[in-house]
């Protein structure tokens, strides 16, 4: 076990007798000490509902809500903490602002890649607009180039890495060319933020979203990023505490960010943020980068190398994430048989039928790491796909 | 209500690990019938996320006859168990069957709910069929 895994106790256990090898990061992380503890210690002292009450634990609940947003803020380089909304998580925070751009959706396009979650079609098309794809070629890598922008394009809505794949995609590429044509960028950042440094001023996006449980935070929170240039836009959901004035004829509405956090939020949830971003700063981002990158490299090599494997998508850069298949054998099969080795791996389509599709598979096998990953999990891995091999020969 | 091959099957179970019982489960697998290819389709399937399984019937003189296939072996294995259990039987008998083998042999996880694609949906079709079938005779 790594220093990096000793802060996460769930980590140290054994399942049917055999070390855990938590492979499914991308589906959720696990939770360090320091964000458990936050958690307990702030219903043990700190707790009230925010933003109401004129008492004293009102007023420490307030601040250290606003305290998480500020780390939230500064963590992804936003120019002003009022442009961090806390919401339910990447789909909350995409459906809010498919709501909220609504109109301007119905009957026109979103331009989306090949890769993404479902999380990130589904509500443009509830919103009423068609969605179309960025092309790609068969390592799954964008072809930016061949972008269709047309006057009917509204929005463009990336996966800034692919939950299944890991691939990176080229996302400053894409808002420059954006920027070109006054589209919006929305940027799912839900399988980077907790892998890479990221800025959204030097991304240039305009909304950028992701969620708690996927970063070492809580389930059930999540974050949605609207630059300032979009403070004025209506909000999605109505209810207490985001309005100025009501009447039964009309009502005015908070500024940002409490214009677009109506009712009472997950204010523990949103506390654990910023304890999981405390935890990933007190590593560095650029040092979990570097070790999260040699594992994944070390996985992809090893995973290669082995005749039975096939492994998806090529591109560039790549983290998080690796999807194969083993020749001839299923890949519930294959999951099942890693489980009882203690190796906990993702099978299915993973919310991406479109990329599915573009495979020619019905499902994959994903290993997915985090900060706490070592080679030693991969080996692991690649223990178990062996034995896979054997059962099934 | 006990039943000699569900009791036979408890037997052949009783006492491996789960690499053997895996093992057992992938040869029930292999000598399973597989579905000629014109009948797997859409009606004929249990959809879910997991594996596909097709399942079709047929009643020969006043018996049942599952026919079940998986694109996955365990699945496969599994279902393979339960066709012996319900095979060959009078529509009310498969009816009143509690398959409790599947609890016995340690494959309960299997029937979760999250398992989309888990036994629970394939017996409810198969009682389902059962009950149709049922209602036909009286």
């Amino acid at each position: 076990m790594t220093d990096f895994a000793k802060d996460f106790p769930i980590l140290a256990q054994k399942v049917y007798g055999k070390r855990l090898v938590y492979l499914d990061n991308a589906a959720t992380t696990q939770k360090p000490d320091s964000v458990i503890d936050t958690i307990s210690e702030f219903y043990r002292t700190d707790y009230s509902n925010i933003h109401r009450g004129v008492h004293y634990l009102s007023e420490v609940s307030s601040e250290r809500y606003e305290e998480a947003r500020k780390k939230v803020s500064d963590f992804i380089g936003a120019r002003n903490p009022s442009e961090v909304t806390f919401t339910s998580g990447t789909t909350g925070s995409i459906n809010q602002v498919a709501r909220s751009l609504g109109s301007s959706l119905r009957g026109n396009e979103v331009l989306v890649t090949g890769v993404e979650h479902h999380s990130n079609i589904v509500p443009w098309q509830l919103a009423g607009a068609k969605v179309k794809a960025i092309p790609m070629d068969d390592d799954c890598n964008l072809l930016i180039d061949s972008m269709e922008i047309t006057n009917k394009t509204k929005l463009i809505a990336i996966a800034h890495v692919s939950n299944v794949l890991g691939s990176v995609n080229e996302i400053k590429e894409i808002t420059e060319i954006a920027k070109d044509h006054d589209i919006p960028v929305l940027v799912d950042a839900a399988q980077s933020i907790q892998h890479l440094p990221l800025d959204v001023k030097d991304i240039d996006c305009d909304f950028l979203a992701f969620s708690g449980h996927k970063m070492y935070a809580s389930t059930g929170v999540g974050v949605l990023y609207t630059s300032d240039r979009f403070s004025d836009i209506m909000p999605a959901i109505g209810g207490g505490g985001m309005v100025d004035k009501v009447s039964l004829e009309k009502t005015t509405y908070l500024d940002p960010p409490l214009r677009f956090e109506a009712g009472t939020p997950d204010i523990a949830g949103a506390i654990s943020i910023g304890a999981a971003i405390d935890h990933m700063q007190k590593i560095g981002m650029d040092k979990i980068k570097k070790h999260e990158h040699d594992v994944h490299s070390y996985a992809r090599d090893k995973l290669l190398e082995m005749d039975i494997v096939t492994v998806y998508g090529n591109t560039n850069e790549m983290c998080g994430a690796v999807s194969f298949n083993l020749d001839n054998i299923h890949h519930y099969d294959t999951g099942l048989i890693l489980d009882k080795m203690g190796v906990a791996v993702r099978t299915g389509h993973h919310c991406a039928q479109p990329l599915m599709r573009f495979l020619g598979v019905e499902g994959t096998v994903r290993a997915s790491f985090a900060l706490y990953n070592t080679k030693e999990d991969v080996d692991m891995l690649v223990e178990g796909i062996n034995k896979v091999e054997m059962m099934y020969k | 209500m006990n039943d000699a091959i569900q009791d036979e099957i408890i037997k052949e179970f009783d006492g491996l690990e789960w690499f053997d019982k895996y093992g057992l489960l992938i040869s029930f697998a292999k000598e399973l019938e597989p579905m000629d290819e014109e009948f797997k389709t859409e009606d004929n399937s249990i959809s879910g996320c997991q594996s596909k399984v097709w399942i079709r019937s047929y009643n020969k003189d006043g018996k049942l006859i599952f026919d079940l296939d998986s694109d996955a072996m365990i699945t496969k294995g599994i279902i393979a168990l339960v066709a012996k259990v319900v095979n060959n039987r009078a529509p009310q008998e498969i009816l009143n069957a509690d398959l409790y083998f599947i609890d016995k042999i340690g494959l309960k996880s299997n029937l979760s709910p999250a398992r989309s694609n888990g036994l629970e949906s394939i017996i409810s079709r198969i009682k389902e069929v059962a009950e149709k079938e049922a209602s036909q005779i009286n």
